[in-house]
């Protein structure tokens, strides 16, 4: 999957949750400041990545993501992990 | 530009519940053309209020929380001005609980609820502080660690005794009809802090006060409430919601927000035909929450302690087996019960949850339940049958009939991880301009809940650019 892909299927979740509209949300929007996402929203972002991707956020992380873009990396960095782990030696 | 090729209305609501009436509000507020079409006679769904023999009876809703400066219901009452119209009077303790060896109360002092827990659990009293204040400045980190956990993982982090974790989680198991074992953490600590931690608050005269108020504030800002006016379809073209069909017209609207019966509005107002297989299959799985057994008592003489409190007797502390057991209630096995003496000291509220069951067992059985009701409420008041002027009682199917909730549903859905926080019941992807408020939207529930959702809802339709109170 391509980063652009993950890009524009992250931002559609993000506009799902936060109801702005997806052209109104860019890589850099930031959750809170920009897209009034709060602590419940962001959690709800989190788990609807976790069952979109089958990936699993470390709790630590989870207030790592505060723009768009950082979103994006993550679930782009977990998918990678998660590929690696498959591939057979 | 004349509205003459403009739908008729920018936003009509299904359902004059709280969440719909909160929605309707911030919309007119905002200058929308907003109308909410209600199939009963009296705004409020669930928070509502009746009378008989000069006793006024709240139906089901009968107390709420988030009141507190900043709490959504204490913003919604600034945003519209409701202190102008209503008085609220804060109960203390809010919640009483109440087992055959202990008893706790939660008073709006958390330091004075620490104190009666340290005399029945010395050892367990510091640790309740700690989870209060938890709960109270919730940050990321605990949510983040939250989101997969049940109230029971919650409740084991802190927590050792089981009688006292039994006792905390009995109220959450009556207001989110599930076990600390099945319910999501995330919502058991926003009851827990909702209703609980900030519970107790009651419109002075009666539940219905803050319906009608709401409903009257409405119209003062332009809104229009069609009551006995009951929905007969949501027209679809193209994948837009076009409108609603309302005595065979179609009226038409730029959005169409739906606070009733999730089922109800994908499968009759909808219809079937416009939905992708995948959710049909979805819907078609989803559990409800279990009903209500609602029992209302008018007393002959006024009673002099805990007006105002709800009292939470568990005679046992294995809250699965309750849960099981209210699944498959018959009048012989009622056991633990919320009751509720009346701020007015003149009647009484008590409810166990209960199973939809067919129209003839309640036909039934529903004397058999008023009598075996009332035999247990006198574990905790022994003379109440001498003092009883009239008794009354709401079955599942009555809860279905007022507010035409699935199955008599309490809570919406059950509000078990797997089916919460699902983006399709809130703003489907595949129905452009639908919305769905209240607690079948798999986000929340509880009048603070059902509140914080229909500000959410217009705040999201208003491009989020609601004015600060």
């Amino acid at each position: 999957m391509s980063e652009n892909t993950i890009e524009t299927e992250v931002i559609s979740i993000i506009a799902d949750v936060s109801g702005f509209e997806t052209e109104e949300i860019n890589p850099d929007s930031k959750l809170a400041d920009d897209l009034e996402i709060d602590s419940i929203k962001a959690i709800e972002i989190v788990v609807a990545l976790e069952k979109k991707y089958k990936i699993s956020v470390r709790d630590e992380d989870v207030p790592k993501i505060t723009t768009v873009r950082e979103t994006t990396e993550l679930v782009s960095r977990l998918l990678k992990q998660e590929k690696m782990a498959h591939v057979p030696s | 530009m004349s509205r003459a090729n403009q739908p008729a209305y920018d936003a009509i609501i299904i359902g004059s519940g709280i969440s719909g009436l909160v929605c309707g509000n911030y919309l007119a507020k905002a200058g929308m053309k907003v109308l909410i079409a209600e199939q009963h006679h009296k705004p409020g769904g669930y928070c509502t209020s009746f009378m008989r023999r000069g006793f006024i009876f709240d139906a089901a809703a009968h107390s709420f929380g988030g009141y507190r400066e900043n709490g959504i219901l204490w913003k919604v009452f600034q945003d519209f001005s409701l202190d102008k119209k209503i008085r609220i009077t804060r109960y203390d303790p809010s919640d009483i609980l109440l087992t055959p060896e202990n008893r706790v109360c939660l008073w709006s002092d958390p330091e004075r609820t620490i104190e009666d827990i340290r005399a029945s659990f010395p050892e367990e009293a510091d640790t309740y502080g700690e989870f209060v204040s938890m709960l109270m400045n919730p940050s990321l980190n605990s949510f983040a660690r939250m989101r997969s956990w049940t109230f029971k993982d919650l409740l084991d982090q802190f927590f050792r005794n089981e009688a006292l974790k039994a006792m905390l989680a009995f109220p959450i198991f009556g207001n989110g009809a599930l076990p600390p074992s099945r319910i999501a953490a995330f919502i058991g600590a926003k009851i827990f802090t909702e209703f609980l931690l900030d519970g107790g608050y009651y419109p002075d005269g009666g539940m219905h006060v803050m319906s009608k108020a709401l409903a009257e504030r409405f119209q003062e800002y332009g809104g229009e409430l069609l009551l006995s006016t009951p929905v007969r379809k949501i027209r679809v073209h193209n994948g837009k919601v076009r409108g609603v069909v309302i005595r065979n017209t179609l009226i038409e609207s730029r959005h169409v927000i739906a606070n009733c019966d999730a089922r109800q509005t994908f499968l009759s107002l909808v219809g079937k035909k416009h939905l992708p297989g995948e959710f049909a299959h979805k819907l078609n799985h989803m559990i409800p929450s279990l009903s209500m057994f609602v029992l209302y008592l008018g007393m002959d003489q006024p009673f002099l302690q805990n007006a105002g409190s709800n009292v939470w007797y568990l005679p046992h502390f294995d809250l699965e087996n309750m849960y099981h057991s209210a699944a498959r209630r018959s009048h012989k096995n009622i056991a633990e019960f919320m009751m509720r003496f009346s701020p007015d000291r003149k009647s009484i509220l008590a409810f166990v949850h209960a199973p939809y069951r067919n129209k003839s067992f309640w036909l039934n059985n529903k004397e058999k339940f008023i009598e075996s009701f009332i035999m247990h409420l006198s574990q905790v008041m022994p003379d109440i049958a001498q003092h009883i002027l009239y008794k009354e009682a709401a079955t599942p199917h009555t809860m279905h009939r007022y507010t035409l909730n699935y199955r008599g549903a309490a809570y919406g859905w059950e509000s078990i991880h797997s089916q919460l926080a699902d983006v399709d019941f809130r703003r489907p992807s595949f129905l452009q301009n639908l919305s769905l408020t209240g607690h079948w939207s798999t986000q929340g529930l509880g009048i603070p809940g059902v509140a914080y959702l229909g500000y959410d809802t217009a705040a999201t339709l208003l491009k989020r650019r609601i004015l600060p109170s």
